[in-house]
């Protein structure tokens, strides 16, 4: 039984296809580019007039864990504005900002994605990430676990450990977490800030005795030399100062050269310059990019409205809350391990600094060269909630709409940008790699984000249209491992999804000197502490797929 | 023959099931050791003594109060639950409870026998007739609040937590300003001060001095080792037997009327740094030193219970706490504590937080969940006879029975329950004993794993509320 999709224009980068009219055949949840032997077509789509692509992957969005509950509590009032009734297939939910999670499962099938990463996965608090994002129908999933503020590598670096010793323990917590990438958040800022340290920069000792750059030039390392497929996932410190692009950039220097990825980067690439000594350093950020191989980056681009951000940051968000709108803020230590900052945010066109944001992000999206090195984020929710993707897809692909929106921004923010004078529209081809391609080589997921031999049917169709906010916003069809999940923009069917993940060898002798910490120190015992394949089935719902540790 | 096995690989686990199978007269052993084989990170939990046909549990979590304790060891021996450490009356206590009054519980309808089906039937009978159906209790783990949430949104109903009244002000404030927190290994490893509101904060939370005010061990330095702990409480009230276990905690009787004056009056002296010791009543003194002190040390944690605030002004406390510790933490760090959850309250407030988008209680009638903390009062609902049927859920304590009403009642409870009024009732697994299950933590961070140590062939409450689901049709 084999399912036809006939007269399709395809965008396949990961296989060179730009655009070309070409028949795919879904068999079970394989895509096919010639019909198998034995098989036939019981079912055929006429898809002329319509482009086909791989189903879209989010490498950066906070769609599970305590802080996303802390945000949702916090934004009642949007969660009430924006209620999503449910029918015989789909839960009810609400919340636009901050949904619900069958809510967000289902807004993101209907955009057309089939996997979803959530990067800050606090290893304590998994079982609970993990529990949300199994609740989040539709996608796959995945997590990036939070490493770089925990008291027990920070003393490891600081006492000398070798490489291997840390290598192991990066392992043995992708392992107990069931994660598929290591994230660090401001490398050793969050501990700093909970001896009141207000402040650290790249370079600067705090009173773990080590610098930022020790963290992420060891876990840089250990991540390179345990060949997980996704770089070091990294929330550079300095979040949001003016002048933080060089801090950026010696964040960016500390991987030494090894793969390294910087995620909301808009978020650190301010200058101090002008009148109000904040200016646009996306330029100076663009090029190093451009200019560093190994160095990968999202955006985190900022669109006007009201949000909340939730950050592991405690020690930057607190530095933020002032701005609070409405004037409301959380933030919490946790567990000798990280922290989080929930603060609602409102970004306004008719703000200095928020305009120029929202210049900065496009600038980089713009004057990054290679669209296999720059990632389509908002950083959900913190720059913008993640259905707003579509319209940021527009501003990136129509100059001339891009130009009307900075026309309208704040006068002395488009004083400070290059923006309008950037030539550059995004193909469709591009769109495919940043959102497609690019996402799923970076993760390891060999059969995601192409519909090549060994792809998983993972399809999204779009009617063509001029609109291509309208076309990105209601795709046609979107097959999830070879179901038809969405039709014309609803979903027609619900289904799980997997948590992909890691588990790269180490020796089992880190344990001994784990034990020794978790028995001394933790509230948790270690046995407890690990979450085995059985549980995340049985118990949180979600079964595990396990991704080779091979770079390619 | 006397040996202690303990089973750390899948070699020993193999060589441990047949020596059960040869030696054990106990069948119930090789069940759980079968249920154990798949799960291969939790061998080193379970320890067997073949002498005696006792089965010694480690690293078992108890879901007795909201520190989810994951250090205990457990002894089962033909269905009977013993904690063998901590040696912890409170403790043993829930354990012991958990020894079956009858030896074969099983459903009721009208308090008399039926089967299991019968009962689901009738359960989904009753709910489906009901014009508003209330699901309440919810003390329960992870995987029956899941179930729950999607049976009350089939029935458009209403679903609230046994203890909401403890939730709301919580929820209130966080949604009002936000808070400052903590989590029980940061208050135990970087705290070097403590300040405790009312001193039964320790009979609720029992191991809360030993396991993380005054540990063995702690990251930090001397002074989070040998933390400065303050106890207040209100004049001639009978304080906590553990304050006279603990020399070293200071504990002051105020002369005020209530826990919450003592809160108001705290906040007043922080958020006044220009009052100073003189001319100020005693109690503004203590509160004065207490004040002072938070801006000496490094990291000082407020701890509070919500259950021992009077309900009418417990939101007004909590609030004035939080604007305390926002106040000072722009100088020092200074966060809170809040504890709780010991009836599995943050356990549903999360799973019914993520599912829905807002927090308890929570009303399907609209067709989208609504939260109102007023109009949705599953206590009060009931009370006026607002709804007109009731599941009540509530597995971890046999003594946590519906509230007396005359609507139809679905009972699905703890086996030792005594609910000969409900029209139905429920036997189901005892979470952390008889069933598998997730529960969350009173910081709202971590979440344990309970686990399965004894079968006594009861349902898990998820897979009776998903049946009763199923069986609704309109």
């Amino acid at each position: 039984m084999a399912i036809k999709l006939t007269g399709g224009q395809i965008y396949d980068p990961a296989h060179q296809v730009d655009g070309e009219i070409r028949d795919l055949y879904i068999v079970n949840d394989e895509v096919y580019a010639e019909l198998p032997e034995h098989e036939k077509v019981t079912q055929t789509y006429d898809l002329s007039n319509c482009i086909v692509m791989a189903g879209a992957i989010d490498l950066h969005t906070h769609i599970g864990g305590g802080k996303v509950n802390i945000a949702r509590t916090m934004m009642l009032e949007d969660q009430h504005e924006h209620p999503h009734v449910g029918n015989e297939i789909c839960r009810t939910g609400c919340g636009h900002v901050v949904p619900s999670t069958f809510t967000t499962g289902y807004r993101y099938a209907e955009m057309g994605y089939t996997a979803c990463f959530e990067p800050a996965v606090l290893p304590v608090n998994a079982r609970q990430a993990h529990m949300e994002m199994a609740d989040t129908p539709m996608v796959d999933k995945g997590g990036y676990v939070l490493l770089g503020n925990d008291d027990f590598l920070l003393n490891m670096i600081r006492q000398g450990a070798a490489q291997s010793t840390i290598n192991d323990y990066v392992a043995w917590i992708l392992h107990a977490s069931q994660c598929i990438g290591i994230k660090v958040v401001n490398a050793g800022g969050i501990h700093a800030f909970k001896y009141n340290q207000r402040r650290l920069d790249v370079d600067e000792k705090s009173i773990a005795g080590i610098t930022p750059r020790d963290v992420i030039t060891k876990l840089s390392r250990a991540v390179h030399e345990l060949d997980i497929p996704h770089p070091l996932h990294v929330h550079a410190s300095n979040l949001g100062i003016p002048g933080n692009f060089k801090t950026t950039i010696a964040t960016m220097a500390a991987a030494e050269g090894l793969p390294i990825h910087l995620t909301h980067i808009q978020f650190h690439s301010y200058g101090s310059e002008g009148d109000y000594n904040f200016s646009s350093a996306a330029s100076e950020i663009a090029e190093a990019i451009n200019s560093t191989p190994n160095v990968t980056a999202d955006v985190g681009q900022v669109m006007f409205g009201q949000t909340i951000t939730t950050s592991g940051d405690t020690m930057m968000q607190y530095f933020g809350h002032e701005h609070a709108h409405p004037k409301k803020w959380t933030v919490m230590d946790i567990e000798c391990e990280a922290g989080c900052g929930v603060i609602p945010f409102q970004y306004r066109d008719k703000s200095f600094v928020n305009a120029l944001q929202w210049a900065i992000g496009l600038e980089i999206f713009l004057q990054v060269d290679d669209p296999w090195r720059v990632f389509l984020t908002t950083d959900h929710p913190n720059g913008a909630p993640f259905t707003s993707y579509p319209h940021l897809i527009k501003l990136l692909m129509n100059r001339s709409f891009r130009n009307d929106a900075f026309r309208i921004i704040h006068h002395e923010a488009q004083k400070m940008s290059n923006l309008d004078s950037i030539q550059r529209e995004y193909t469709l081809y591009e769109i495919a790699i940043m959102t497609r391609a690019a996402p799923a080589k970076i993760l390891g997921l060999s059969d995601h984000g192409h519909l090549g031999p060994g792809a998983k049917a993972n399809i999204t169709v779009y009617t063509k249209q001029d609109d291509v906010e309208r076309m990105f916003a209601k795709p046609a069809l979107v097959f999830k491992n070879g179901t038809l999940v969405v039709k014309e923009g609803d979903v027609v069917e619900t289904v799980l999804g997997v948590t992909h993940v890691v588990k790269p060898e180490f020796n089992e002798d880190i344990e001994k000197p784990l034990k020794e910490y978790f028995d001394a120190y933790q509230t948790i015992s270690l046995p407890n502490f690990k979450i085995s394949n059985d549980e995340m089935e049985e118990c949180i719902g979600s079964k595990v797929r396990v991704h080779p540790c091979t770079r390619s | 023959m006397h040996e202690k096995f303990s089973i750390y690989s899948i070699n020993w686990l193999h060589f441990t099931l047949i020596v059960l199978f040869r030696t054990s007269r106990e069948w119930h052993k090789q069940i759980i050791l079968c249920e154990l084989t798949k799960d291969v990170e939790t061998f080193s939990n379970l320890t067997c003594n073949l002498s005696n046909n006792t089965m010694q549990f480690t690293n078992v979590t108890c879901p007795h109060c909201g520190l989810l304790c994951d250090d205990l060891s457990v002894q089962v021996d033909d269905g009977q639950v013993d904690l063998s450490s901590p040696l912890n009356d409170h403790c043993s206590s829930a354990f012991q409870d958990a020894c079956l009054t009858n030896k074969h519980p099983s459903p009721t309808i009208s308090g008399k026998t039926a089967t299991l089906e019968q009962a689901i039937s009738k359960a989904a009978e009753i709910l489906t007739q009901a014009s508003l159906p209330i699901v309440n209790g919810l003390i329960a783990d992870v995987q029956a609040c899941r179930a729950a949430v999607a049976l009350t949104e089939k029935v458009s109903g209403v679903i609230d937590h046994a203890n909401g009244k403890n939730i709301r002000p919580n929820v209130a404030v966080m949604q009002r300003m936000g808070k400052v927190k903590t989590t029980l290994a940061e208050a135990r490893n970087r705290a070097d001060n403590i300040i405790i509101f009312g001193s039964a904060v320790l009979d609720r939370f029992p191991r809360l001095v030993d396991r993380i005010l005054q540990p063995e061990q702690s990251l930090g330095s001397d002074q989070t080792l040998h933390k400065t702990i303050t106890i207040l409480d209100v004049k001639g009230t009978q304080p906590s037997a553990q304050i006279n276990k603990h020399s070293s905690i200071n504990h002051i009787q105020l002369q005020l009327d209530s826990l919450d004056s003592v809160i108001q009056s705290f906040q007043n002296i922080v958020q006044n740094s220009s009052v100073t010791n003189t001319d100020t009543s005693e109690t503004d003194k203590v509160l004065i030193r207490l004040r002072d002190q938070i801006y000496e040390k490094n990291y000082s944690v407020i701890i509070w219970s919500t259950s021992l605030l009077a309900p009418d002004a417990a939101e007004h406390s909590i609030q004035s706490i939080t604007h305390a510790i926002k106040n000072m933490m722009t100088e020092v760090r200074c966060v809170g504590m809040p504890l709780g959850g010991s009836k599995g309250e943050i356990t549903a407030s999360q799973v019914v937080t993520w599912q829905t988008g807002v927090p308890l209680p929570v009303a399907f009638m609209s067709g989208v969940p609504q939260h109102d903390p007023t109009l949705y009062d599953g206590a009060h609902m009931i009370a006026q006879q607002e709804v007109d049927a009731m599941l009540w859920l509530s597995t971890y304590r046999p003594t946590d029975t519906p509230p007396e009403c005359s609507i139809p009642t679905v009972v699905i409870g703890h086996p030792n329950m005594q609910c000969e009024h409900a029209d139905v009732f429920i036997p189901v697994g005892i979470p952390g004993i008889d069933t598998r299950g997730l529960a969350c933590r009173t910081d709202s961070v971590a979440t344990l794993p309970l686990l399965k140590i004894r079968d006594i062939a009861l349902p898990h409450a998820s897979d009776v509320i998903e049946k009763i689901n199923q069986k609704i049709t309109y």
